[in-house]
């Protein structure tokens, strides 16, 4: 009787530890805010401008966008005239929580520099969640945002695409079903980190050699895991399944197409040879970051369909980003015929609450080079394009019935400096109101400058 | 014919001198902002050799050049006054720093380093910046390091005006105690007014008083240092110290008004808190108002909301960025002020005549007759970052707006049948 209990016990902890999948999302939306949304301006993400056009948001989706759409008593009306919509924003490159506010060595968690090669770490066990930045972006109608490791590592761990509701754990705020991403750097900084150490890489040959020796050993590994799963069950019972390896494990999920990989390259010819390198071990690319010199190979981004991911205006802080072209981000959308996938992120805690304007900017500058770009295409570059990058666009990234009501209301066309960010609703559900002052705050802001109030209470 | 030939001569003899080229326009028909009143009028700018001479409402002075600005905003060049402009090419590589010192630490001058061929000038002057204050990056002693006004022409023979400012720092170091760095500072500027005309005769007698003070000894002041630090106390030298944190504002307002130092604050990120004390003492701040990031336990108080306060409560600002190369956004943070409660003109005198009247520039930063012709004419309203410059006058001169930047767009958008190498 005893050894049976023995073996069920056994039994359960085996059955538990082979089905448990840690890490996964809890996220629960906020109860709803059913809403109709009356005469807006609305850009819609898909790349049209609608002008004095009704939206319904009910039960935490968007149910319905059109002309004099008929209300219900369950709807709260909101007079949008003369203000514009668009779906909340969403930041592919963002590294609040890994490293947070105040700047301090004991929570930037971010870089794990001490190997060139780092699959194994996730960025979500970095974050820390009472991080007083989410707030301030969320004011700035960001609803979903990718954070990612630093650049310091060849491979720097994995990323992960979270809800803009602030919340006490991490789990609690990741994007359901939204796939995990690799972040892998060029150029510069892993060259630096450890060629100051004496270790490889010290040079963008190095570099390259570093990937590669990674992608053969995931081969490596992925084949031994597939020869495995191949097997019958008797046959799986004889023999053992391979030894998990956290580095190898991810590594082989994008080798699988399950991890997306979004690749920290400035310089045009790096772009090339890691396209090169993706290729070779038939592994797709889904951004490169930063890609100041995208201008220069945006064509072949466009053939790849590979997305860039890019600043309005920042250079100059280091070689790698010197060259430097403000329509940079026109360019790459512009690219053959159209087909080019460019992102507006920020990489900035300031950045990310003013996406709208650095968008605003980048259109301006593709105007001037001679591209015709709609407003209603630029905010793709915020919206709906970063949703494609984070695996998510199925869910958000646009107002299309059907799809989480995430939707920003603006107190002006949102391509002005002047326009502040009224309303921010994350699945249907009010979490930033600026008339009625509802907005978050992290514990982090309690009362840590005077007892009674929160940090930037007046 | 003879005045065909006049002018023919004057061509040749004027081809390579942007003086002559220069010497008399007018601009007409502006909604000009002149740095002064908080609202537009409209006018027509008379400038003879580098200097408006007339500003006329009604009818259009006659000049050889007419510039129609009709419909447009014209406002005075921006003029950033905290930039590493002209002493920095790519931050990171450390050949094109000329930002600091290793031997000198008070009187580290970095005007001489100044390349007008950055290409970070025509970039800066091309959004509107026409001259600009170059900071030194903090030396070892938390007050030190002279900055330099420039003027952002491109030109080999620079205008400039040299050491018009030292800098500091005060707060949480992460080494030693703010308490210590504030007596140091203190113990600096007790020894430096104890200076007389008489020490600072020649470098012997600096070097004289330099050895029977304990902490001249001690911080090993050249004469170099000590002539900066008797400016600060005899010549009413800016002091632009960088600190954030409430407490400290206060600690440094009384350090100002011991030593009467002519004192502005950067960061500020606190002065929210402060805001009565700051206006009382009249100190000038520059912040950057588009950050609201409790960046450091010093600036827990960080608001969007500060700037606007700030003005309302009387307060003289100035704008900065927080991050390198392009200065030009400070009408970026401008326009978030202004978005939130900052009032139009104010914004517009924070980026001009606030920054030359806190630095003694006294013929700039303003548009009025007997000032320097720096105007920016821009396409519309200067405060939109996506509204770029129509045309830039740095001392009456249209200056080229073209940047490496346009430079290498043009290459990969134009001619695009030709190798990329093989294109202008």
């Amino acid at each position: 009787m005893k050894n049976i209990y023995i073996f069920l016990y056994f039994f359960c902890v085996f059955v538990v530890a082979e089905n448990y999948k840690p890490f996964e999302s809890t996220y629960e939306p906020l109860p709803p805010t059913n809403t109709i949304f009356r005469n807006a301006n609305i850009y819609d993400g898909e790349g049209n401008e609608l002008n004095n056009t009704d939206l319904i948001i009910k039960d935490g989706k968007i149910v319905a966008i059109g002309v004099d759409l008929p209300s219900s008593i369950d709807l709260i009306e909101v007079d949008a005239s003369g203000k514009w919509i668009t779906p909340g924003i969403i930041d592919i490159h963002s590294h609040m929580g890994v490293y947070p506010a105040p700047s301090v060595r004991t929570s930037s968690d971010g870089n794990e520099a001490t190997s060139p090669v780092t699959a194994e770490v996730w960025a979500e066990h970095s974050i820390w969640v009472q991080d007083p930045q989410y707030a301030l972006a969320l004011k700035g109608g960001v609803t979903t945002f990718h954070v990612l490791p630093g650049s310091a590592n060849l491979i720097g761990g994995r990323g992960v695409t979270a809800k803009n509701l602030q919340r006490n754990t991490i789990n609690s705020m990741k994007f359901p079903d939204a796939p995990h991403s690799l972040k892998m750097a060029c150029g510069e900084n892993p060259k630096r980190v450890y060629g100051n150490r004496g270790q490889m890489p010290s040079t963008r040959m190095g570099n390259a050699a570093g990937y590669r020796k990674s992608w053969i050993k995931a081969q490596g590994y992925l084949s031994k895991l597939d020869e495995y799963e191949a097997k019958s069950d008797e046959a799986k019972e004889l023999s053992y399944k391979p030894t998990r390896d956290l580095e190898l494990e991810t590594l082989a999920g994008v080798l699988r197409d399950e991890i997306l990989v979004h690749n920290h390259c400035y310089r045009a010819d790096e772009m090339a040879t890691m396209i090169e390198i993706a290729k070779e071990f038939n592994y797709k690319i889904t951004a490169f970051h930063h890609a100041v010199e995208a201008y220069k190979v945006a064509d072949l981004l466009a053939e790849n369909n590979i997305c860039a991911a890019l600043w309005a205006d920042w250079w100059g802080f280091k070689h790698e980003a010197y060259d430097m072209v403000q329509a940079n981000i026109a360019i790459v959308d512009q690219a053959r015929n159209g087909t080019g996938c460019a992102i507006v992120h920020s990489d900035d805690e300031i950045g990310i609450q003013h996406l709208n304007v650095e968008a605003a900017k980048a259109l301006s500058a593709g105007i001037k080079a001679g591209y015709d770009i709609s407003k209603a295409r630029a905010i793709n570059w915020i919206t709906s394009n970063p949703a494609k990058a984070a695996g998510i666009y199925n869910q958000t990234g646009s107002l299309k019935v059907g799809k989480n009501a995430d939707v920003v209301l603006w107190s002006k066309n949102p391509f002005s400096i002047y326009a502040l960010a009224e309303k921010v609703y994350i699945d249907g559900a009010i979490a930033f109101d600026r008339s009625s002052g509802l907005e978050p705050s992290s514990d982090f802001d309690v009362g840590i400058i005077n007892p009674s109030k929160n940090r930037i209470e007046e | 014919m003879i005045k065909n030939k006049l002018l023919l001569t004057l061509i040749i003899l004027t081809s390579n001198s942007v003086f002559l080229e220069s010497s008399n326009l007018v601009i007409k028909n502006a909604e000009i902002y002149d740095g002064i009143e908080n609202n537009p009028y409209q006018g027509h700018i008379l400038i003879n050799d580098g200097v408006v001479t007339k500003i006329s409402k009604t009818s259009v002075p006659y000049a050889d050049k007419v510039y129609d600005a009709k419909g447009k905003i014209i406002t005075p060049g921006f003029i950033a006054p905290d930039t590493q402009l002209g002493i920095v090419e790519i931050g990171a590589l450390n050949v094109t720093r000329d930002d600091e010192a290793s031997i000198y630490n008070i009187g580290f001058s970095i005007h001489d380093a100044f390349n007008p061929n950055s290409v970070l000038i025509p970039w800066n002057r091309a959004n509107g910046i026409t001259s600009a204050i170059t900071l030194p990056r903090n030396t070892s002693s938390p007050i030190g390091g002279l900055g330099s006004f420039f003027l952002l022409d491109s030109n080999l023979d620079i205008s400039s005006e040299a050491d018009i400012v030292m800098i500091g720092r005060f707060g949480g170091s992460g080494s030693s105690s703010r308490a210590e760095t504030l007596a140091l500072i203190d113990d600096m500027l007790s020894f430096a007014a104890s200076l007389d005309k008489k020490d600072m005769s020649s470098d012997d007698s600096i070097d004289e008083v330099i050895d029977d003070s304990s902490i001249a000894s001690h911080m090993d002041f050249k004469p170099r240092d000590v002539k900066a630090l008797y400016r600060l106390i005899n010549d009413n030298l800016p002091l632009i110290i960088k600190a954030h944190r409430a407490s400290d504002i206060i600690k440094l307002i009384e350090l100002k008004n011991n030593y009467k130092l002519n004192l502005i604050i950067m960061g500020a990120q606190e002065a929210s808190l402060v805001t009565d004390e700051i206006v009382k003492n009249s100190i000038p701040l520059i912040v950057n108002p588009i950050n609201n990031i409790p960046n450091s336990f010093d600036e827990l108080a960080s608001n969007i909301n500060m700037t606007p306060m700030l003005e309302k409560a009387g307060a003289t600002l100035m704008f900065n960025v927080s991050r390198s190369h392009n200065y030009h956004l400070i009408r970026q943070g401008a326009g978030v002020a202004v978005a939130n409660g900052m009032s139009y003109g104010g914004a517009i005198k924070a980026l001009t005549s606030n920054v030359a009247k806190t630095f003694n520039l006294n013929n700039r930063g303003s548009i009025k007759v007997g000032n320097m012709a720096d105007i920016v004419v821009w396409e519309a309203d200067p405060l939109e970052p996506s509204s770029m410059p129509e045309k830039v006058f740095i001392n009456g001169v249209d200056t080229d707006l073209t940047t490496r930047s346009t430079r290498l767009r043009d290459r990969y958008i134009r001619d695009l049948e030709k190798p990329n190498t093989y294109r202008n």
